[in-house]
C-alpha cells in the first residue's frame, strides 16, 4: 500500500466534488432539513404535552449522519468510476482496491465532518442545543468511531454487491442504510420495537450507539458493556464486509465487469 | 531478451472462447501489432495483460515478471490506451492527469503533463471536462495517459481510432518517435492495416481467440499467393480471354478489352503468361498487377479462419 496511492484517489474525489455542485450540496441538503423538521416537530411536541424529545431529536439527527454520510459516500463515489467510465484506466494502473477503498473511507469520513460541524452549528444557533454540552467528549468520539466504521461496513457492502451485479443495483447505494435505520433506534428506544425487531436490532451497533445517547442526554449512567458489544459487532462486521468486497472484486475482473466497464 | 511471453493463456466467458491457447513472445523494444475482425480475441488479451481480466489458465511474464505475483510492480512500469474509454469523464484532462500522476508518483508531474498535452495538442483544451471534448481529443487524452509514466511496456488499443487523418498521422509520429527514443515494448491493435503496416514489426493475425499467424507483413504477404493482373488491349480481346482460359487462371472480369484475372501460383507463373501474351503479339494499352496487402489476409482470416 502505498501513501501517494491514496493521495491520488483523495485527490480525484476532490475533484469529483468541486466539478460538481450536486456533490457539494448534498453534505447539507437533506441533514439541514431533517434539523428543520424534527426541531420543529419536537418544540410542537413539548407545546401539546410538556414532553421535550428535542435532545433525543436532535442528538439522533447529528450523531446519525456519521452511518448515512460514510455509507452513502462510499457507494456512490465508487459508482462515480462507473459514470465517468473510469475503471479501465484505474484498475489498469498499479491502485489497489484496498488503496481506493482507505481514500474514499476517509472521504466520505471528512465529507461527514463537514455536514456534522454544520448541524452542530445549525442546531445551536436555531434550539440551543450543543451535543458537546450535554455528553462527555470521551462518549462523543467513541459514538463517531463507531457509527463511521458501521457506515464504511454499508458501504463497502452496497460496493461489494455493484462490483458483483453491477450498475443495475445502484439505487442500493442511497436506499440501503435507510432500510437499517428504523432498527437503529436513532428517535425511540429499542422498547418502542416490536418484539420481533429486538434481535435485528440487537445485532446493530447503531442500536446500542443510540442506546448509550438517550441514557447520557436523560443523565443516565452509559452502558459501557454495551457500547464494548458494539465495537466487537463493528469489528466482525467489518471483516465480513472486507471479505466481501475482496471476493466482489475478484469476480468483477473474472466475469469482465472491471474490464467492459460497466 | 522477450518483455512479454504468453503460453497457452486461455480465458473464456461461458461456453465463448475468447482467448484459445494463446502463445507468443515480445521482444524487449518491438513494436508488435495484433491484427483480427471483432470478436477475435485482440482486446481481452490486451485486458488480461494489464491485469483488467483474470486469466484462467495459461502463463504470462512481463518484464521478467509473473504480474499475478506483483502486479503493483508491473503496472508501475506499464501503461494502455484505448480509443474506447476515455479517461473520468467528470474531470477535466488536467485533473485526470494530475491524479495519474500521483498514481505513479512523477518527480515533475506539472512539467510532464505541460509536456504531453503540448505535444498531442490538448494545450488549449486542458480545462475542458473530458465529457465535452471530441472523440478524436478523448483519444488524444487517453494518450496522454499512457505516456504519463514513460512505461517501458505500452499497450494501445485501437489508440487511433476516431481520430482525423492529420491527427492520426501526428499520433502515429509521437508515438513511433517516443517508440525509438525509450525502446519501448509496444503491443498495438488497430483496424487499419496501413497503421499496423507502417509501424509494426511484427504482426500477429487473431481470429476466434487463437492466433491464427504471426511474422513480419512481408512474411505475411507471401502466406497468400493470389496476385491479381488487369490487361487492358488495343484489339484481340476473346484471343486473349481463350489464352487465359488455357493457362488455367481465374479470370475475374472480361468486357470492353479489359481483362482482370488472378493468378495463385506466384510471379513465375505470371511471367510465364505474359510472355506467352507478348510471343502471340497482342498490343497492351495498360497492364498492372497488384500483389496481396494485409487487407486482403485480414479479410481472409476473417471469412475462414481455418484455411
Amino acid at each position: 500500500m502505498k501513501l501517494h496511492r491514496i493521495y491520488a484517489m483523495l485527490l480525484k474525489f476532490w475533484y469529483i466534488t468541486i466539478n460538481r455542485p450536486d456533490r457539494i450540496f448534498d453534505i447539507f441538503y437533506w441533514p439541514v432539513i431533517d434539523l428543520f423538521v424534527w426541531g420543529f416537530a419536537s418544540i410542537f411536541i413539548k407545546q401539546v404535552s410538556e414532553v421535550s424529545f428535542l435532545s433525543m431529536f436532535l442528538g439522533g439527527i447529528v450523531l446519525w449522519i456519521f452511518v448515512w454520510r460514510s455509507s452513502q459516500d462510499i457507494a456512490v463515489y465508487i459508482l462515480e468510476d462507473f459514470w465517468g467510465r473510469n475503471l479501465y484506466h484505474q484498475y489498469s494502473s498499479p491502485v489497489k482496491i484496498s488503496e481506493l477503498l482507505i481514500a474514499v473511507m476517509l472521504f466520505a469520513f471528512l465529507r461527514s465532518v463537514a455536514t456534522f460541524g454544520v448541524l452542530t452549528l445549525l442546531a445551536y444557533i436555531m434550539y440551543k442545543f450543543l451535543l458537546f454540552s450535554l455528553a462527555p467528549l470521551i462518549f462523543i468520539a467513541a459514538a463517531i468511531s463507531i457509527l463511521s466504521l458501521f457506515g464504511w461496513v454499508m458501504g463497502l457492502f452496497v460496493t461489494s454487491l455493484v462490483l458483483r451485479f453491477g450498475q443495475r443495483i445502484q439505487v442500493l447505494a442511497w436506499s440501503s442504510v435507510w432500510v437499517v435505520q428504523p432498527f437503529s433506534c436513532v428517535f425511540y428506544p429499542l422498547s418502542a420495537l416490536p418484539q420481533w425487531a429486538h434481535p435485528i436490532a440487537k445485532v446493530l451497533p447503531t442500536t446500542h450507539v443510540f442506546e448509550a445517547l438517550r441514557a447520557v442526554l436523560s443523565n443516565n449512567p452509559v452502558n459501557i458493556p454495551s457500547l464494548y458489544y458494539a465495537i466487537v459487532l463493528t469489528i466482525i462486521f467489518l471483516g465480513l464486509a472486507s471479505l466481501l468486497i475482496k471476493k466482489a472484486f475478484g469476480h468483477a475482473k473474472s466475469s469482465g465487469l472491471i474490464a467492459r466497464g460497466d | 531478451m522477450n518483455t512479454i511471453v504468453v503460453k497457452g493463456l486461455k480465458k473464456s466467458f461461458g461456453k465463448v472462447k475468447a482467448v484459445d491457447n494463446v502463445s507468443l513472445e515480445i521482444k524487449k523494444g518491438e513494436f508488435f501489432g495484433l491484427l483480427g475482425p471483432n470478436g477475435a480475441g485482440k482486446t481481452t488479451l490486451i485486458n488480461i495483460l494489464t491485469g483488467l481480466l483474470t486469466k484462467d489458465s495459461g502463463t504470462i511474464q512481463i518484464l521478467g515478471k509473473d504480474p499475478e505475483k506483483d502486479w503493483e510492480e508491473v503496472k508501475n512500469k506499464v501503461n494502455v490506451s484505448t480509443a474506447y474509454f476515455p479517461l473520468m469523464e467528470s474531470l477535466t484532462i488536467r485533473q485526470n492527469l494530475n491524479v495519474f500522476a500521483k498514481v505513479y508518483n512523477l518527480k515533475n508531474p506539472k512539467e510532464k503533463i505541460n509536456k504531453l498535452l503540448e505535444e498531442f495538442e490538448l494545450t488549449t483544451k486542458a480545462d475542458r471536462k473530458v465529457i465535452k471534448l471530441s472523440s478524436g481529443e478523448k483519444t488524444r487524452t487517453s494518450l496522454c495517459k499512457g505516456l504519463l509514466n514513460d512505461p517501458e511496456v505500452l499497450f494501445l488499443d485501437e489508440c487511433t481510432a476516431g481520430l482525423d487523418p492529420d491527427i492520426a498521422e501526428k499520433t502515429r509520429n509521437i508515438i513511433k518517435s517516443y517508440q525509438e527514443k525509450h525502446g519501448t515494448t509496444i503491443l498495438f491493435t488497430s483496424h487499419y492495416m496501413y497503421e499496423i503496416e507502417e509501424l509494426c514489426e511484427r504482426i500477429a493475425f487473431m481470429a476466434g481467440g487463437k492466433i491464427i499467424t504471426m511474422g513480419t507483413s512481408e512474411e505475411l504477404k507471401k502466406l497468400i499467393k493470389d496476385q491479381t493482373i488487369e490487361i487492358t488491349v488495343q484489339k484481340g480481346h476473346a484471343e486473349l480471354k481463350k489464352l487465359l482460359e488455357n493457362e488455367q487462371v481465374d479470370i475475374l472480369h472480361a468486357k470492353n478489352n479489359n481483362i482482370i484475372f488472378q493468378v495463385s501460383e506466384g510471379s513465375e507463373k505470371i511471367y510465364t503468361i505474359l510472355s506467352k501474351v507478348f510471343k502471340a503479339g497482342f498490343q497492351l494499352s495498360d497492364l498492372h498487377i497488384q500483389k496481396p496487402t494485409l487487407d486482403d489476409i485480414f479479410i481472409k482470416i476473417a471469412r475462414d479462419p481455418k484455411k
